[in-house]
């Protein structure tokens, strides 16, 4: 049994010594959950902001003008160009050169002091929809509250109603909140399966892996060690990341030893599917290009870009099998909704059971490839 | 000369169709990724859940709450009795927004004073919660503006005018966030697959030394590179023409402009792909470094700083320059000028420069990255 636990130190040392050697591997995995984590969080966001816009100003009146005001002082609309017909604002439509054209028709004004309904055209750049569908939005604000201000010129007393917009979770609608921790998972998962893969097909490729299995080492064993290491550096590198996360506004509000726990189940089972992709492939090069096949859905079908609810149902239950799907729920639940374990142990235990039927099915797999 | 680029070529087809993991790699993954995105990437927002949480139970908050349903973008889905349930209910993902109308509502409205209507919004995802919050605004607005204009006319004042906005979407008349994305997968699809095998096609011969046999061989390093590029720059066309059937055929993309000149973007694209995939190679020993290389710097750019999902002119100023350092952008760009404006050269041609020369300055800097190692 000494002998037993010895020679199994001595191979997490040897494991640990070559995966801590892969100086280039260390960086460029640091970077994934540092760097890579920081851009997203700044730079990504699905909100309309300086929206390239032209007005086309057909109505030449104070009204006009007070309204041309109200959408470029709204901060969603960047109105940069002034331009004299609607023709023009077409072609720079066409060109790309704007994304928006807001047309105010000749008779505007005259309809305003007649009482009469006014309108105002928008013609948007339907390429990027979402986009579009955001700007029509804010558009239909800007003008809306235009009309009621001039009512209230009019006469009418106070506005009749105020509209108090609460939003939970994500207080300031920042999609950057949600990034931010998307990204962290996305790089667990990465990390996790491609470390593993390679770790274990490399030894397979070179023949090592029948020497290692010669010795008294049985499989479990081998594995357990390779999967030391990953994990290791994988939690590790979680730390900078949740002072990124500090850094952008997202603290962790739930507890952390809770957050490591989750981190390292999920974690596993990401080690999980690098060790069946290596059980099945004979080279590196195919267990890297059957990774990158896992990867792929994974991903980014996982709640981690888009919510799971937009998806449709089959792929929804599809999900349930996805670790990461199950991690991303957590940190949302832990980061901005801070709850505890009382909600979020389904979470733990479906990831512990993908975790260890994966390694199971890979140990099982190994053995009978070798055997 | 000529023939010892179709030598290594040859070997490395042949090599290529002895591994059939590649192969099916090659083929399933880009249909595999157009056709689970296309489907599961949805931005749109149809019957979101609204939970309706009237405490006035009056024929003005009657009447405001029908607007919602009424309006296309809501499904009425709960009644709320007690504060408490808005919690559990946002919590559980069973409402996407919550309408509070407090006790005085009516009252308050009758008498001329300002009436208060919260919202609740689930926010976990900003794209979809904040075209919610939009459509709720405009709802809400509108009833305001009917109000005012009841008021005045209790007045005896004129009635004020409303002002409508009369939108019209080009491109994309419905905002078919599926059009969006199906076309920008076609960018950043080429950009998961052909770099990685390129490189790993190379680096694989560095680890097994066999790069050194080459190297002392009278084959010059651009014969080497073109070599090892051109099947994979086949395969890489090929999968553009698949992705593009499957789109076509599976989610019915508009294709409004020329063919040919989209096969000629095509062309442009496919050897920027695989140049990268050298690029990455040249740099890296290890196999496994040269699969993060290429998941950091081809995939996940191509994925969110191409303006496939997030659109660009949101971004921080120095975050739109960082992405003209990928090409999937002005790939993308062109796609989408073709298929959904249909617009031609004219309007394209700075996005057609600015791929050649991008394609151009990764095999300048790849020769030189070998050549440098060779001597």
């Amino acid at each position: 049994m000494m002998g037993g636990g010895r020679r199994f130190a001595g191979l997490v040392r040897k494991e640990l010594i070559q995966f801590l050697n892969a100086r280039a591997m260390l960086a460029l995995i640091l970077y994934l959950y540092t760097g890579e984590v920081l851009m997203c969080t700044t730079a990504m966001s699905f909100d309309v902001r300086n929206l390239p816009t032209v007005f086309v100003d057909l109505s030449g009146s104070a009204e006009s003008r007070a309204l041309r005001q109200d959408f470029a002082s709204s901060g969603y609309f960047s109105v940069s160009h002034a331009t004299a017909t609607d023709a023009e604002a077409a072609r720079q439509l066409d060109r790309g050169e704007t994304l928006a054209a807001v047309v105010i028709p000749k008779e505007f004004s005259r309809q305003l002091a007649r009482g009469e309904t006014a309108s105002v055209q928008l013609l948007l750049d339907g390429a990027n929809a979402n986009a579009a569908s955001v700007a029509q939005g804010y558009a239909q604000r800007i003008v809306q509250n235009f009309a009621i201000e001039r009512a209230a010129v009019q006469g009418a007393p106070a506005a009749p109603i105020e509209h108090r917009p609460r939003v939970w979770y994500n207080s300031e609608l920042d999609y950057g909140y949600f990034m931010v921790l998307s990204m962290m998972a996305l790089a667990g998962m990465m990390v996790g399966v491609i470390t593993a893969a390679a770790g274990i097909v490399r030894e397979k490729e070179s023949g090592t892996l029948e020497q290692l299995l010669v010795t008294p080492v049985s499989p479990g064993e081998m594995v357990v060690a390779k999967l030391l290491p990953p994990l290791l550096v994988g939690l590790l590198a979680l730390f900078p990341s949740l002072l990124v996360a500090t850094a952008v506004g997202v603290p962790l509000r739930g507890s952390l030893p809770l957050f490591l726990l989750m981190s390292g189940v999920f974690l596993l089972s990401s080690l999980g599917i690098g060790i069946l992709v290596a059980a099945v492939s004979d080279t590196l090069q195919q267990a890297l290009l059957i990774s990158m096949l896992a990867l792929m859905p994974l991903l980014f079908l996982s709640g981690t870009i888009v919510p799971l609810e937009s998806m449709p149902l089959w792929l929804q239950y599809l999900t349930e099998l996805s670790p990461l799907r199950h991690y991303m729920d957590a940190v949302l639940g832990l980061f901005l909704k801070g709850v505890g374990l009382d909600v979020l142990w389904p979470r733990l235990v479906a990831m512990a059971a993908i975790g260890s039927a994966l390694l199971a099915l890979s140990v099982w797999r190994l053995r009978r490839g070798l055997g | 000369m000529r023939s010892l680029i179709w030598t290594i070529a040859w070997k490395e087809l042949r090599e290529i169709r002895r591994d059939p993991v590649t192969i099916a790699v090659a083929a399933v993954l880009p249909l595999l990724m157009l056709y689970l995105f296309g489907a599961a990437l949805s931005l749109d927002v149809r019957d979101a859940r609204l939970a309706v949480y009237d405490q006035d139970r009056s024929a003005a908050s009657r009447a405001l709450a029908e607007r919602f349903p009424h309006s296309g973008y809501f499904k009425r889905s709960h009644e709320v009795h007690a504060q408490g349930e808005i919690a559990a209910l946002l919590d559980g993902g069973r409402a996407t927004l919550v309408l509070i109308i407090p006790e005085d509502f009516e009252r308050k409205l009758v008498r001329g004073e300002t009436a208060v209507v919260q919202t609740v919004t689930d926010g976990s995802f900003s794209a979809t919660a904040m075209v919610v919050v939009g459509y709720a605004e405009a709802i809400i607005q509108d009833y305001a503006f009917e109000r005012a204009a009841m008021r005045l006319a209790a007045h005896g004042g004129a009635p004020p005018s409303a002002v409508r906005v009369e939108s019209r979407v080009w491109f994309n008349a419905s905002l078919e966030s599926r059009n969006t994305i199906v076309l920008g997968l076609l960018g950043a699809i080429l950009m998961a697959f052909p770099p990685l095998l390129t490189a790993l096609a190379v680096v694989r011969e560095k680890e097994a030394g066999s790069v050194q046999q080459i190297f002392v061989s009278p084959i010059r390093p651009y014969e080497f590179i073109a070599g090892k590029m051109l099947p994979y720059a086949g395969i890489a066309f090929l999968e553009m023409l698949m992705v593009l059937a499957g789109g076509l055929w599976w989610f019915h993309i508009p294709f409004l402009g020329s063919f040919p000149l989209f096969l000629g973007a095509t062309v442009i694209y496919v050897f920027c792909t695989v140049g990268l995939g050298l690029l990455i190679s040249s740099v890296t020993r290890s196999q496994l470094v040269a699969m993060l290389l290429a998941l950091l710097a081809t995939l996940m750019p191509s994925f969110l700083f191409s303006g496939l999902l997030f659109p660009i002119f949101t971004m921080p100023l120095m975050f739109q320059l960082y992405t003209y350092l990928f090409p999937a952008r002005y790939f993308i760009e062109i796609v989408r000028g073709i298929a959904m404006k249909g617009v031609g050269i004219d309007v394209l041609w700075p996005q057609f420069l600015a791929l050649t020369l991008y394609t151009l300055l990764v095999f300048a800097l790849t020769t030189r990255l070998f050549r440098k190692k060779v001597a």
